[in-house]
């Protein structure tokens, strides 16, 4: 990120208000998470109190952990947990390998048809999901998928958008460096793996976080092709928390959205720096 | 061009166009053509030409779906984009306090899943002298018989899923704007300087025009997004979302479950046709071929 700007100097009072209203905004954004985890440390009775406090009354030794081993085994999440994250973690390697290299060869290599086969994928860009679901859905039938875990990676190991995204980024490394390579005997894997590769590595780490969170977070597909219990995501097994143990506990629902929140959290706090670097330098800058 | 790189160009894209055909395009093809027959599922599908579009024009969901959708795509998208804009040209201003942690603020509702935001918000709006809104608002003077129905199907609860739309699109906006703000060329800003402009005056004369690219990026994918919208409504509303409360792929994976997949199709066909129709118009009105990014 290049420096900040020095110009708009805006007097002392408008500063003020300025500041005020951006916190006002972030503070909206985090009331809704502390409730949440107050709530998921109350009893059913101090939730639904006409006189709510904002932490749960007594000390937190007293406060009910209780809900969280709740969530945790009658939602079974454990297991869900695996679904989820061996879902996500497999797509994220594989599809990030396979949209790198593709979009490589859109960004860098000369060969017929490139400019058809990128037009081509921003056309797919624009399809609704809504278009395809149904037939994605009977091929993965034909292919033995539903209720599988092929189901949940197979359909995402590339992407148009992912692509799409590589293609930008990889654009940007100068053709200066990749002819080097070339004279130093370097064939084209060799040139994406350590040329290509190590000048992007924030753009690599952005679609990373991006890929990871909407695998995690995916909601409408799972929903579709997982049938059984055992196969069902993390988003899944806690949606029907809510319609079928436990429709008048919110302390425990809370709990139950606390465990599927935080991890993601760490995650961003984690790899946030990457993910701001890698937005820069994707070519969709001002 | 070597014939090589012809060759290894093609190995390095031949997996990841086939996941793409299989699992969209081709599927996508076979959802149009379909929206022409009756389907259930099992047996073969019985071709009938226009008539799921007839059915669906004379359907009593559809105008309201498609109204509820329109409102909420032309509200949020705006909104959101404008609003980032302004924040995210506070966050970058120097003499602003906080601006990291600000941003990793702002975005934590955007890496929330869909499904825990539901049950926040539901909890957050609960009608109930629990719920935190109506307990807010009721300190602050209000009546509580005078509250909306923050959950219900009537205007309100359109109001409600686009405010919490925002709400979590917000942050995503911020980050990708302050991106682009550091891309702004610096001798842009010392021109104005030199002219004698107001604060406000660069801001809309000099930053504005210089985030072109993401503003055009942020509307086009966001409308995108909004003519879909589908899990908001699930969690915070669920399926039987009805009056101000349902939109076109509600009903679209209404029909679904009902095994009515060539009526679902036609659904989704009109969405397509939306995001067609609503793209190009922006393309034009914002000038794609300079923008575009």
């Amino acid at each position: 990120m290049s420096e900040r700007h020095a110009i708009l100097r805006p007097n002392p009072l408008s500063r003020w208000l300025i500041h005020a209203a951006v916190y006002a905004i972030a503070l909206t954004m985090l009331i809704p998470f502390a409730w949440m985890i107050a709530t998921s440390l109350k009893t059913r009775g101090e939730a639904i109190s006409s006189t709510p406090t904002l932490l749960p009354p007594g000390w937190p030794w007293q406060w009910q952990w209780d809900n969280y081993a709740q969530a945790w085994e009658t939602a079974n999440l454990g297991r869900y947990y695996i679904n989820s994250a061996v879902v996500a973690i497999v797509v994220t390697l594989l599809a990030g390998v396979h949209n790198a290299l593709a979009g490589f060869a859109l960004a860098k290599m000369r060969f017929a048809g490139r400019r058809a086969t990128f037009t081509m994928l921003l056309l797919v860009m624009m399809l609704p999901v809504q278009v395809s679901f149904i037939f994605a859905y009977v091929i993965c039938g034909w292919l033995g998928y539903v209720d599988n875990y092929q189901a949940l990676i197979v359909p995402f190991l590339a992407s148009a958008f992912g692509i799409f995204y590589m293609r930008q980024a990889i654009a940007s490394v100068p053709d200066d460096l990749l002819d080097a390579g070339r004279i130093d005997g370097f064939g084209d894997f060799e040139i994406f793996a350590y040329i290509i590769v190590p000048s992007i590595k924030p753009a690599v780490a952005a679609l990373a976080i991006f890929t990871f969170i909407a695998s995690w977070n995916s909601f409408f597909w799972p929903l579709i092709v997982i049938d059984s219990n055992d196969m069902a995501t993390l988003p899944l097994a806690v949606a029907s928390l809510s319609s079928q143990y436990y429709t008048d506990s919110w302390p425990v629902q809370m709990a139950a959205a606390t465990i599927i929140t935080v991890p993601l959290i760490l995650v961003f706090l984690l790899f946030q720096r990457a993910f701001v670097e890698g937005i820069t330098l994707t070519g969709i800058k001002g | 061009m070597s014939r090589s790189q012809s060759r290894n160009a093609w190995a390095f894209l031949a997996f990841p166009l086939a996941i793409i055909a299989l699992f969209v395009a081709l599927p996508s093809l076979a959802g149009i053509v379909l929206s022409f027959f009756e389907w259930s599922g099992g047996g073969s599908p019985r071709f009938i030409g226009m008539e799921n579009y007839r059915a669906l024009a004379s359907s009593g969901p559809f105008a309201p779906a498609l109204r509820n959708t329109l409102v909420f795509a032309l509200v949020t998208v705006p909104i959101t984009t404008g609003g980032a804009f302004l924040i995210a040209a506070a966050l970058n201003a120097e003499w602003f306090r906080g601006r990291t942690t600000l941003r990793t603020v702002l975005f934590i509702p955007t890496i929330v899943s869909i499904v825990a935001i539901g049950f926040i918000w539901r909890w957050v709006l609960d009608p109930s002298p629990a719920g935190l809104l109506n307990h807010a608002l009721e300190w602050f003077g209000l009546e509580r018989s005078a509250l909306p129905d923050w959950l219900g199907h009537g205007p309100w609860g359109l109001v409600t899923i686009m405010g919490v739309s925002i709400w979590r699109g917000l942050g995503f906006a911020v980050v990708l704007y302050l991106a682009a703000l550091g891309g702004v060329p610096r001798s842009m800003y010392d021109a104005a300087a030199v002219d004698g402009a107001t604060s406000w005056q660069t801001l809309w004369h000099i930053t504005w025009p210089g985030v072109r690219p993401m503003t055009f990026f942020l509307l086009i994918t966001g409308m995108i997004g909004a003519l879909q919208v589908f899990d908001i409504v699930l969690v915070m509303i669920g399926t039987s979302a009805t009056g101000w409360t349902d939109v076109l792929n509600l009903y679209l994976y209404r029909e679904f479950t009902l095994n009515r997949l060539g009526y679902s199709s036609a659904i989704g066909v009109i969405i397509l046709l939306l995001t067609i129709i609503i793209t190009a118009i922006q393309w034009r009105s914002l000038g794609g071929a300079e923008a575009g990014a």
